[in-house]
């Protein structure tokens, strides 16, 4: 019993820091987001299993977790508010030549962030980006100004 | 013959901005959700604060300290799940009789509280009276008894120590999840 709610609420705690932490931009993690990762997941991990090493410890934890996944992803398939917690929403953070400073900061995002993204997608210059979007999943999507 | 999938029309659903680039922005809950992060980023850093001052235990306020005419205890008054810790139970020269100190200690602290050792071991041990009861040989100078502790769950629990002729200590520990 008590080893299902360690889970359960493990699960949940980690979803919510890692949603507070915030998205990075990029394709793949740096080293940063690896040890954020890791190092969270395996704290948790020790206060989980704590000394119940057992297969039934463990079985009822995944099944614990995959359940709790699988309500998670239902309840944001419904609920677009819930969807928005979990996930956020996509952020402009350049529009029409124009930043949005806003967004830039509180995302922490810089121009450079931005830039990457742009040579990533071919181009040369900020100025031929037309809408910079910062992704639910943390990646950068341009819309060049020539489509 | 396979059922045919179900076939819907698309709709542009997804919100557009300046009517040509459907993203999907919600800027008003994004900004609701700045001002959320702030709170707990402040709670996080509250909540780090009181864990290094020992409010969570393991620290300078979790450390408990009782007087009582020639015995002293100390402990933790906070305490962690599956967490070893000590209680210390210093004797002076007027609790020890005949070359033995007894002590008795309220069941709590062999179930709730965990006691796993007892350092050095004692001369004989009785059980009765709601808890232990134990007789060390002590010979003159102050002495001192460890309880090794390892609370298996989570809560508050009351504790007692009685000493011939000195008043009960009773006290009690949280335990951390």
């Amino acid at each position: 019993m008590a080893a299902i709610l360690r889970a359960a609420f493990g699960y949940c705690f980690l979803i919510f820091t890692v949603r507070v932490v915030g998205r990075r931009p990029g394709k793949q993690m740096t080293p940063f987001e690896f040890v954020l990762i890791f190092f969270i997941g395996g704290l948790m991990l020790t206060a989980m299993v704590g000394d119940e090493a057992s297969l039934t410890n463990a079985i009822g934890q995944i099944m614990t977790i995959a359940i709790m996944h699988y309500g998670i992803a239902w309840l944001r398939q419904r609920s677009p508010r819930f969807a928005s917690m979990t996930d956020g929403t996509p952020l402009v953070l350049l529009e029409k030549g124009q930043w949005r400073i806003g967004t830039m900061f509180n995302s922490r995002i810089t121009d450079d962030d931005v830039m990457a993204a742009a040579r990533d997608k071919g181009l040369s210059q900020l100025a031929q980006v037309e809408y910079a979007i910062l992704e639910r999943n943390g990646e950068i999507s341009i819309v060049s100004g020539d489509r | 013959m396979p059922a045919a999938p179900h076939l819907k029309p698309v709709e542009d659903t997804v919100p557009m901005v300046h009517g040509e680039v459907a993203i999907g922005e919600d800027l008003e809950f994004q900004r609701r959700w700045w001002r959320f992060e702030r709170i707990v980023w402040i709670a996080f850093a509250l909540i780090v604060l009181l864990d290094l001052l020992g409010v969570f235990g393991k620290g300078y306020f979790a450390k408990g300290h009782i007087h009582q005419g020639p015995v002293e205890v100390k402990f933790e008054r906070v305490e962690r799940l599956g967490t070893p810790s000590i209680m210390t139970i210093h004797f002076a020269p007027e609790a020890i009789h005949r070359g033995t100190v007894q002590l008795w200690v309220s069941e709590s602290v062999v179930g709730d509280l965990g006691n796993r050792r007892i350092i050095p071991q004692p001369e004989s041990s009785t059980v009765g009276n709601s808890g232990v009861s134990y007789i060390f040989p002590a010979s003159g100078g102050r002495s001192s008894v460890l309880f090794a502790l390892q609370p298996a769950s989570p809560g508050v629990f009351r504790f007692a120590l009685r000493v011939p002729g000195v008043n009960e200590i009773r006290s009690r520990v949280v335990v951390m999840p």
